[in-house]
């Protein structure tokens, strides 16, 4: 065996070996939950039920702990895989009923089921609307709200990016399993405080490192060594997608695929600060993002490993001549995007649960925001993800159905490459 | 172990309609990647267009079935300009990073609930190959071996002569492989041997495989399509033009400093592999008489990427032998797994770990496979597995 | 080296001769002729070229210290980059703003500092690729041979000759990848003689070149010129520089300082000063 097969070797059974004794297979859930939305109208004085999609509605079990969540597809149906029949909470956010509508009294936003409700293993819930009579939140309310949610979502996506574009910045290497280190995080988070029960405050600090040595090793075992042998980028592209493929079906096979939300912090009454709803959680996980951001920001801007990053990016030639390790910053680049994306995962499985498709389903979103903020530049990732985040949350508010809000990311994608294909501060290409 | 099963799902995959339509994939993908660099990852979104195409004709235009085919090429176009037009003057990664949002982005208008009245929303659109199968000359119902032998008429003859000519093409590229040219009368002779070999080897693979009279007309208008498209593109890359693309790959500097118009190349080249990959799409569609958006997802467009560079990119066999090959590798492991699983009551465990607890893994372990194959492959034989390490074709930055 | 002196030679000569060694001169027929191009990265002003003509038909030397704005200068004006401001034009017709292919199509036809030879191609194939308006190159009639056999007969019989010229006819069937690097830069250039170009633009083409080599290079620079064609070249061989050259400019900083016949410029002190200030000034006061 060559030197570099054994890293490659070496790399994938660390890996497995990691990952692999994490969790136990996950077991197929039977029990279900049916959560049917329904419009009634009069057509022709006769009354008729039409579904509704796109409602937010959640289950949540006796303990608290979220079982589902997610918006009705367009049989107005959404399903929560259960573990067994017992007491459970469900809840339909009334704010996202299509405007004009509302709950009818029979059928209230918040219900109970007792165990005993089980009478088969699947139970129905049925919700029906009919013209609103109440006066819904005004426009600038509505938008005051989204602002927030952009600002939250947009926040973890630069978290996210930054590893992404320091690591195109320094290799050159566009990363397609990025995504699959954001989901990392969020396994693994998922694996100490739900598997082992540990609090999720102790749990994250280790789950940030272990992200960054999850990118020390693909480094290490894969695209490192491809590096040396002077394989070309657009090769080590194609790997890092066979990596994605790989990853992503090993969270399927260990994970199975469902989303399932983390234990703590899960069940929370919103505080209301103005026209904007917010939980604590999400509070407290938008400032923390924010505090590491400007961290980010200030290490790259200030310090000497900062500045030598940049060097790197710059000129790999020109940094090695003046005695910058460039190899060992790199390693460093892959360490730091790799924890940041196991943060950013985590806060996303807090936000919305964690699932194996969780970073692949936000890379394209990472992509929009490096692009926008320029390629290979750090601080290009911070601005363009949040903003990309932003207006992902914004624009529903433009008659953007919500099943549809990726689709404005990638027009700003499209607009940015027209108009100023280096983003905001990136450079030119040199030629010749 | 039924090892008799394993290797007839083996077999039947090799020419099966998966991977007759991951070959019209393959070839499509060829022009843009493997010929001219461009990393096209919405290829799945090219497949939609033309297996909207045929959907929507028949369910929501009032014109002929046979339309369809020239919308999903417009859709295929029109596609192609979208992804080509911002991206084709950059470098290589934006046209990636492009492509698969576009595909992505398709995936989910078309399974929306906004634009369910056009395209059938997550269902799809179902039920639309009925022109197509009146056309089939063979019995839906009947079963139909691939076996010369136990067919009738003037059909083993013409099955004989089909299977000499693949033997001969095989044996061709063997001897080439091997490094021979053959201009001498006896290297003739060694290719005509191997050729005859290579028949006497799909002879012996036939002899158990049986199709369906449904699938056997997929498959044989499925085949045919690719044998037509293999040849379009033979002759393109032999020509001026294919010449171009292969300089573009390389060093496109040098070939716009030659006042070649590297632009116009690039999305000719998109566009025609994408036009190429409309028809698996519809093959795909037609053959289930039905279309989900969620068949069309970025995996798709992986998995027709690992078929290709399996065989063995910027090559014609390789975008056809690389999907024969991918789909008996997943069939083998498919089927193997599955008798693993049985024959061991339930759950596979090694060492006490328990690698297999339920049914629904297989096919997760298969995909992990596929993306550990892409890995090796593209770090140990980019040139694919039969691929000729010289002209090996993927550094073209 | 004056006694030999061909037609073409004598002709560029005669036509240098009474025009002034300063920045900016004007020229009898300039065959190109640019307005203040600039070009700057981020704080760097790259290129900040005021006025300047190329004498048709002759052969101009493009000289200055590393970092001086040679290579800039020439992705300008062959539309390989876009400058903050500034004009030129090439046989009277207007460039800003043309696209690289379309600067080539006019008979503008450039090599680069590190040669493009395509390494996964044949010499052949690369040389093919050259020739301008080949049939051959719109796919729908690639599609069928007999549009384009023909031409592509005439193009191959047009490669190997100037491979015969350039000595590489030997190569003509192996991957451009095998060839060393010299013979890369000769393949470089005679495949930029297949487009028939009127101006042929040189960026260093003897950087790496070995010196039996750089001699036969010499001459085929020189063989340009014969055959009518503009040559602008960039070459830091101060030797080289005065055995071919008609004119030389001199750039540093990405301003043009100095321009005169050879012997002019190696008695220009403002040249020695710019390259005293780097850290080829040495090499080049020792050439002199
Ligand atoms: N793409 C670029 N980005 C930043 N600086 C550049 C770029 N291209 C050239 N430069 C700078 O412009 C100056 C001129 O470079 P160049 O034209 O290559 O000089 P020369 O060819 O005369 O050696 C140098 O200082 C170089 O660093
Ligand atoms: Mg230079």
């Amino acid at each position: 065996m060559t030197l570099r097969t054994r890293h490659v070797v070496a790399a994938v059974l660390l890996f497995c070996a990691l990952a692999g004794s994490l969790w136990s297979p996950a077991r197929a859930a039977d029990t279900t939950i049916k959560i049917q939305v329904k419009d009634q109208v009069q057509v022709d004085g006769k009354s008729k039920k039409i579904p509704v999609a796109g409602v937010s509605v959640s289950v949540v079990d006796a303990s608290g702990a979220e079982m589902g969540a997610g918006v009705t597809d367009d049989k107005g149906i959404f399903v929560v895989a259960l573990p067994g029949p017992g007491d459970y909470t469900i809840t339909l956010d009334e704010s996202t009923l299509p405007t004009g509508t509302a709950l009818t009294a029979q059928t209230p936003a918040v219900r109970q089921v007792k165990a005993d409700d089980f009478i088969t293993a699947n139970l129905t819930i049925n919700y029906f609307t009919g013209e609103a009579n109440r006066t819904t939140k005004s426009f600038i309310d509505k938008l005051a709200q989204r602002t927030t949610d952009g600002a939250r979502l947009g926040l973890i996506i630069a978290m996210c990016s930054v590893g992404l574009s320091l690591i195109f910045g320094t290799t050159g290497l566009t990363n397609f399993a990025h995504g699959e280190m954001v989901t990392f995080g969020g396994l693994v988070a998922f694996l100490f405080n739900v598997s082992w029960g540990v609090p999720l405050w102790i749990a994250a600090p280790v789950v940030i490192v272990l992200g960054g040595l999850f990118g020390l090793v693909l480094d290490a075992g894969i695209f490192g060594p491809l590096r040396r042998r002077g394989i070309g980028l657009v090769s080590q592209l194609v790997v890092s997608v066979g990596l994605s493929i790989l990853l992503k079906n090993f969270f399927l096979y260990r994970f199975g695929g469902r989303v399932r939300p983390l234990k703590d912090y899960s069940l929370q009454t919103s505080w209301k600060i103005g026209p904007v709803d917010i939980t604590p959680r999400d509070f407290t996980t938008a400032v923390l993002s924010l505090v590491v951001l400007v961290a980010v920001a200030l290490a790259i801007q200030r310090s000497r490993l900062g500045k030598a990053t940049r060097a790197v990016s710059d000129n790999p030639d020109l940094a090695s001549s003046t005695g910058i390790d460039s190899q060992q910053i790199i390693r460093i680049v892959w360490f730091i995007g790799g924890a940041l994306a196991a943060l950013g995962g985590i806060f996303r499985g807090l936000d919305e649960g964690v699932g194996p498709d969780m970073g692949a389903d936000l890379l394209f979103l990472m992509f929009a925001g490096i692009t926008l903020g320029g390629l290979g530049s750090a601080f290009g990732a911070l601005i363009g993800g949040f903003i990309v985040g932003l207006f992902v949350e914004v624009c529903t508010l433009f008659g953007v159905p919500t099943e549809l809000k990726k689709v404005p990311a990638l027009v700003v994608l499209v607009l940015v490459l027209l108009v100023r294909p280096q983003g905001i501060l990136g450079r030119r290409e040199r030629v010749g | 172990m039924n090892w008799s099963n394993i290797f007839e799902a083996t077999l039947s995959a090799f020419f099966g309609v998966n991977a007759m339509y991951y070959a019209i994939a393959a070839i499509g993908l060829n022009v843009q990647f493997g010929y001219t660099g461009l990393l096209n990852f919405g290829q799945a979104g090219f497949m939609a267009c033309g297996a909207y195409g045929l959907g929507m004709t028949a369910h929501y235009f009032q014109i002929s079935f046979w339309w369809g085919i020239a919308i999903g090429i417009g859709y295929a176009v029109v596609l192609g300009l979208i992804m080509g037009v911002p991206t084709l003057r950059l470098r290589a990664d934006y046209l990636a990073i492009v492509t698969i949002a576009v595909a992505e982005v398709i995936r989910l208008i078309v399974r929306s609930v906004r634009f369910k009245v056009y395209v059938g929303g997550s269902d799809g659109i179902n039920e639309f190959s009925a022109s197509y199968r009146r056309l089939s000359p063979y019995v839906e119902s009947g079963r139909y071996p691939l076996s010369p032998f136990k067919a009738e008429g003037a059909v083993p003859y013409v099955m004989l002569a089909a299977m000499l000519a693949i033997g001969l093409v095989l044996g061709a590229a063997t001897w080439n492989k091997l490094g021979k040219r053959f201009p001498s009368v006896p290297q003739r002779a060694g290719v005509g041997l191997t050729g005859v070999v290579w028949m006497l080897v799909l002879i012996a693979a036939s002899l158990r495989v049986e199709y369906t009279g449904y699938s056997l007309w997929t498959v044989t208008v499925g085949w045919t399509l690719v044998a037509i498209f293999s040849v379009f593109v033979w002759l393109l890359m032999r020509s001026p033009w294919g010449r171009v693309l292969k300089a573009i790959r390389e060093d496109e500097d040098a070939v716009r400093s030659l006042g070649k118009n590297v632009y116009s190349y690039k999305m000719q080249a998109l566009i025609l592999g994408g036009v190429i990959a409309t028809f698996a799409g519809m093959m795909f569609s037609v053959e289930r008489g039905s279309v989900q958006p969620d068949n069309y997802s970025r995996d798709l467009t992986f998995y027709v990427l690992t078929a290709l560079v399996l065989g063995g990119a910027a090559k014609i066999s390789g975008s056809i032998v690389g999907p024969m090959l991918f789909w008996g590798i997943l069939a083998f492991a498919d089927v193997f797994l599955n008798e693993l699983v049985k024959s061991n009551g339930g759950s596979v465990e090694v060492f006490g770990i328990q690698l297999i607890g339920n049914i629904s893994q297989v096919g997760q372990i298969q995909l992990m496979l596929v993306g550990l194959l892409l890995i090796l492959l593209m770090v140990f034989r980019p040139q694919g597995l039969f691929g000729n390490r010289k002209e090996m074709a993927l550094d073209g930055r | 080296m004056a006694d030999d002196l061909t037609p073409a030679a004598a002709a560029a000569k005669a036509a240098l001769a009474d025009v002034t060694p300063e920045p900016g001169s004007k020229k009898l027929d300039p065959i190109l002729i640019a307005n203040g191009v600039r070009r700057t990265f981020g704080g760097i002003t790259a290129v900040d070229v005021d006025h300047t003509e190329v004498q048709r038909g002759s052969i101009t030397a493009l000289i200055g210290p590393n970092g001086a704005g040679k290579t800039t200068f020439f992705n300008l004006l062959t539309g390989f980059d876009k400058p903050d401001a500034g004009t030129w034009s090439f046989e009277g017709r207007s460039m800003e703003g043309l696209a690289a292919h379309k600067a080539a199509r006019l008979g503008m036809i450039r090599t680069f500092q590190l040669t493009k030879s395509l390494t996964k191609m044949s010499v052949i194939e690369n040389m093919k690729l050259g020739a301008t308006g080949q049939v051959g190159e719109q796919w729908w009639k690639g599609l069928f041979p007999f549009m384009w056999k023909q031409q592509e007969a005439e193009i191959e019989q047009r490669a190997d000759e100037l491979l015969a010229r350039f000595k590489l006819d030997h190569m003509r069937d192996e991957y451009a990848g095998t060839l060393s690097g010299g013979q890369r830069k000769l393949l470089e250039m005679s495949r930029a003689l297949m487009a028939r170009p009127k101006m042929v633009m040189l960026d260093e083409p003897m950087a790496g070149v070995n010196p039996a080599l750089k001699q036969s290079l010499n001459q085929h620079i020189k063989g340009l010129r014969d055959e009518g064609m503009t040559v602008l070249f960039v070459e830091h061989d101060m030797d080289m520089v005065h055995d071919i050259s008609d004119w030389v400019v001199v750039m540093a900083e990405g301003c043009i300082i100095a321009e005169g016949t050879p012997d002019q410029i190696s008695n220009n002190p403002a040249v020695i000063d710019a390259y005293l200030g780097s850290h080829q000034g040495k090499s080049l006061l020792e050439d002199l």
